[in-house]
């Protein structure tokens, strides 16, 4: 089978920019950027403030840029452990989901129609039942198969509850793939797994990042299967592990922040480094255009 | 798809596999190489964050006396508290020592058969006997208050004195001094929508209810939210809302929001409670802080003169499997030197009796012991819904609501649900 | 029909991972609408369908939060769909400025929901709010609204955080849909001098709509399953207004202790947003025109 050479090629434009100087666009651009950072700057600055500050000043420039929340985070906490928790819970997770969401999905687009569709309902019906009312007869069932306070128990379970997610997104996009190319595949006598690792897996670049970005986000900031599951500090995730600075009356929320700012990073270099596939799946629309 | 692109696709995806399956194997292996065999390891399932160091040491204190015993300490919010122990004892997988509130959820805890019998437990004699209702069912004894709570205003000194004001004693009085601040610039009274209904409507309803029980009796049909009383109670909040002596706004309030407002001395009273001292002095260390409750009657048909919780309290799971290890750390944490430590250390009361508290905040709610105060009486209601219709015809009222109606709405909610 | 068994090998893996740990406690969740269980003592009574009748007959509560989820969706559908598809259409091109746009569009879908809730409590305060202070500021007083208090605005207050919160997020999607839009239609467009509106409306949109159903399905859905975001800013308050279905069963299974109850809301909660998904499919299938 031929693959047709990937052409590198330059993004589509659906806004002429003729008429519209290039800084014009910036304006609604930069307003919203406000917006999005002024409330988050909050965030941000209350990680230099002691907790007096905050209360006595929550909106205003801490006082000074003291990063004393950010060593005693690291000093008293076992950050490190947490941090390397969150990423094997994640990683794994993440990358379980895209496999079999993605061989779901191929079958899905390939199968007789009432089949697929019968199929991607039963999986996508997933997404629409409340977690809510979920977790009680889900904690005792993973109890009963001894998977309670392990990683691989969340790993589990968080891979059965995004999957839907993911073949939801994916099948979208996979149902768009030319179809010639698929079958002038076929004809070639090509197995379904060639199809998909060769010709189907390259041309749903954007749509692997898509999912894997909103995959990556709900399993690095999810707390609720963490909570029911893990028990031992040395087992707990990111989120889980900031809860204890969560009080009563009196939260920590310089603490909080700091925390969140620190688990931030992770998911902001994945997302950029993801970015990258987007531009690589022109090729699907080059072939059809 | 570019050659280096789907080289890139190739690495994300070893990184992945490395990152979960190495690291997975030695996340999965870590944990049981520093533990020694013989250590009986007991946790201790808690809502309050605030309090974690405190316990900590105390832990270790613990740990160095009993050197098999390991105790871990597990911290969530109370909402969230509550609903994992839930998931929990229902898999026979609980906690082995665990904090419980009064009222409602101690009830449940009961019926769900989670508790282990403390009756006659030798640690309990420190913790008076009127303490230890809100924690016995059936002549039972199945869990222990911890902390004592005074749900009462708390006030600034400082503003107080600057207009030389007193705490007064009935309600024409504390209508005076709300009029006095309100003239000179000050908010009387700092009230949130998130927890100051909860807590504020026990000094509101404690002398107009006509008995200690009235809450209970609603709940069993017996007395009625539409009577004189409850209406004259929601009358009362009107009264204070109309003339402005909340800050502006008192449902869109947080709690942050008014801890914060109060912190900044922008109101002269919090109605919140005596957990609030401690916290409101870490957020302006300036602050000269007393309680008191607002007498909603005239001085001589005063009953009481402000409200007492016990609360946070502790409990060993029945279905533990180190029970012995499990009250061993409940007897130490009701040891007064150790109560003490903690009391100290969190600016917490405590029912424990003989605990010299050092804090000027402590100080001031041990001198509350001495005066007559009534169990929360929201704490009576083992019916949440209930709770929650009473909450929220106060809030109705802020909201503009006639008391009546409120009233009324809140009564058809507690027929509707007490019917079954 | 012997080419397609093949597939089956497709599908096992992940679908058995999902019918075990997924759809079996699922089911079982489901069954409980049937009985009178409280989540804490372990008998169960079989009571029909009273859990529904009740529901659906004598409950304003459950109305009430119908009507607040009914507007909570459309509100948030229709804000975040057409901003993160405006957003997209604009930053679409691989430019270092535009990937820097999509990457801080998306920096509040990162962040824990507890620290959005924190911020937004702050700017929608009353008395130090930063919302309200800055209305004043630029004399527009009569703005000035009780953002979380009023029953009326509360449930739209909350709505746009959710928006602020995930308009980045959905983007990412209407990205993918339009970088897969052969660029030579825009060339054709051109050539035949077709006008900015013309070309979104026959070139972009129709070939924009299976990333748009995913958009309007996925965003329905996150806007019934919005659970920390009101639990943490209002606690479903003042008096119900802010209460979704998703609040409302967990407040009946874990306050209340009403498991049976929480269930069966657990089950017309699916129907509903299963049928209105179904709904929106059709709806923008039809828009979709084949080349």
């Amino acid at each position: 089978m031929s693959l047709p050479a990937p052409e590198p090629q330059k993004s589509a434009q659906p806004v002429p920019s003729r008429k519209w100087p290039e800084f014009l666009r910036h304006i609604p651009l930069v307003l919203y950027s406000l917006i999005i950072i002024t409330p988050l700057s909050l965030v941000f600055f209350a990680t230099f403030k002691d907790l007096s500050q905050l209360y006595t000043n929550p909106l205003g420039l801490p006082r000074s840029w003291d990063l004393a929340n950010y060593t005693r985070l690291f000093q008293n906490e076992n950050m490190v452990v947490y941090f390397k928790n969150s990423m094997i819970v994640t990683f794994t997770s993440v990358f379980f989901i895209l496999f079999f969401g993605s061989m779901i999905s191929y079958a899905i687009i390939r199968m007789p129609k009432w089949t697929g569709a019968i199929l991607f309902s039963f999986i996508t019906l997933g997404m629409m039942i409340p977690t809510q009312v979920n977790m009680i007869p889900t904690y005792v069932f993973f109890a009963k198969l001894d998977l309670l306070n392990k990683h691989l128990g969340l790993i589990i379970v968080t891979v059965a509850t995004l999957l839907p997610i993911c073949v939801f997104i994916l099948t979208g996009f996979m149902k768009t793939l030319p179809k010639g190319l698929i079958e002038a595949a076929m004809i070639d006598g090509a197995s379904h797994w060639k199809i998909y690792t060769r010709l189907v897996l390259p041309l749903s670049g954007p749509a692997l990042a898509t999912a894997a970005i909103f995959c990556f986000v709900i399993a690095w900031n999810d707390l609720l299967y963490p909570l029911l599951f893990i028990k031992s500090a040395e087992l707990k995730t990111l989120p889980l592990a900031l809860l204890q600075f969560q009080g009563e009356y009196l939260t920590d929320y310089p603490m909080i922040f700091s925390g969140v700012v620190v688990a931030s990073i992770p998911m902001v270099i994945i997302y950029t480094f993801l970015q990258k596939y987007f531009i690589a799946g022109m090729t699907a629309g080059s072939m059809k255009g | 798809m570019s050659v280096k692109l789907r080289k890139d696709l190739v690495v994300l995806t070893i990184l992945m596999l490395v990152a979960g399956l190495v690291l997975g194997g030695c996340g999965q292996k870590k944990p049981e190489a520093p533990k020694e065999p013989e250590k009986t390891v007991i946790r201790f399932a808690h809502w309050r964050g605030e309090d974690k160091a405190a316990f900590d040491a105390i832990i270790k204190k613990f740990e160095a006396e009993n050197p098999t015993i390991k105790v871990e300490q597990s911290i969530e919010g109370s909402e969230k508290h509550d609903t994992k122990i839930l998931a929990e004892f229902q898999a026979k997988n609980g906690p082995d020592v665990f904090a419980v509130m009064p009222g409602a959820r101690f009830a449940n805890v009961v019926k769900g058969g989670w508790f282990l019998d403390i009756s006659g437990e030798k640690f309990l004699e420190v913790v008076k006997p009127h303490l230890r209702l809100p924690g016995q069912d059936g002549g039972k004894q199945y869990a222990v208050p911890y902390q004592l709570v005074l749900n009462d205003p708390v006030y600034n000194k400082a503003i107080f004195e600057k207009y030389k004001l007193e705490p007064p004693k009935d309600w024409k009085g504390f209508l005076a001094l709300c009029e006095t601040l309100k003239k000179n610039g000050v908010t009387p009274i700092i009230f949130d929508s998130e927890i100051g209904p909860g807590q504020f409507m026990n000094p509101m309803l404690m002398n107009n209810m006509p008995s200690d029980d009235a809450l209970v009796k609603v709940q069993k049909g017996e007395l009625k939210l539409t009577e004189d009383w409850f209406v004259t109670t929601l009358k009362q909040f009107k009264e204070l809302n109309d003339k402005g002596y909340f800050q502006k706004d008192v449902l869109g309030t947080k709690k942050a929001g008014a801890a914060a407002l109060f912190a900044q001395e922008k109101g002269a009273m919090l109605a919140q409670g005596s957990y609030m001292m401690a916290s409101n002095k870490q957020a302006n260390p300036n602050l000269k802080q007393g309680l008191l409750a607002p007498i909603t009657v005239s001085a001589d048909k005063m009953k009481y003169e402000g409200i007492h919780t016990a609360t946070f309290m502790i409990a060993v799971n029945k279905d533990s499997k180190n029970v012995e290890a499990a009250k061993k750390f409940m007897a130490f944490l009701f040891k007064p030197e150790i109560a003490a430590e903690y009391a100290n250390a969190t600016g917490q009361m405590l029912t424990i009796s003989g605990v010299q508290y050092k804090t000027e905040e402590l100080m001031e709610q041990a001198k509350w012991l001495e005066k007559k105060t009534l169990f929360q009486p929201r704490y009576m209601i083992t019916v949440s819904e209930v709770e929650k219709a009473i909450v929220n015809s106060i809030m109705d009222v802020i909201g503009g609501m006639a008391p009546e109606k409120a009233a009324l709405k809140a009564q058809q909610e507690v027929d509707r649900v007490i019917k079954k | 029909m012997r080419k397609y068994w093949p597939l089956s090998f497709f599908i096992l893996p992940g679908l058995l991972m999902y019918v075990i740990f997924f759809v079996f406690p699922a089911i079982s969740a489901l069954g409980l609408s049937l009985t009178d269980w409280n989540g804490i003592t372990p008998e169960r009574n079989f009571v029909g369908l009273a859990n529904y009748k009740e529901m659906l007959t004598n409950d304003p509560i459950f109305a009430q939060t119908f009507g607040n989820n009914i507007k909570y969706m459309l509100f948030v559908v229709f804000f975040q769909t057409l901003f993160s598809l405006i957003f997209a259409m604009m930053l679409v091109k691989n430019s270092r400025m535009n990937v820097f746009y999509r990457a801080l569009f998306f920096l509040p879908t990162i962040i824990a929901s507890i620290s959005v809730a924190f911020i937004w409590i702050f700017v929608y305060d009353p008395s130090i709010g930063s919302l309200n202070t800055f209305l004043t500021k630029l004399k527009l007083d009569f703005l000035i609204q009780s953002w979380l208090g009023d029953k009326n605005i509360a449930i739209y207050s909350i709505a746009v955080v959710q928006c602020w919160a995930h308009i980045g997020q959905v983007m990412v999607i209407f990205i993918a849909g339009l970088q897969s839009i052969p660029k030579s239609l825009y060339e054709v467009a051109r050539i035949e001098g077709a006008t900015p509106w013309q070309t979104f409306r026959h070139v972009t949109w129709p070939l924009l709509a299976p990333s748009a159903t995913i958009v309007v399905a996925y965003t329905t859905l996150q806007s019934f399953k919005a659970f920390d975001l009101i639990l943490a800013m209002t606690d479903g308050g003042p008096s119900y207004a802010t209460e979704i279905l998703s609040l409302f069963l967990y407040h009946q299974a874990f306050n209340n202790y009403k498991f049976g109850y929480a269930s069966a809301t657990a089950v017309i909660f699916m129907l509903i947003v299963a049928s209105i998904t179904l709904l929106q499919f059709r709806i923008l299938r039809a828009n979709k025109v084949s080349y």
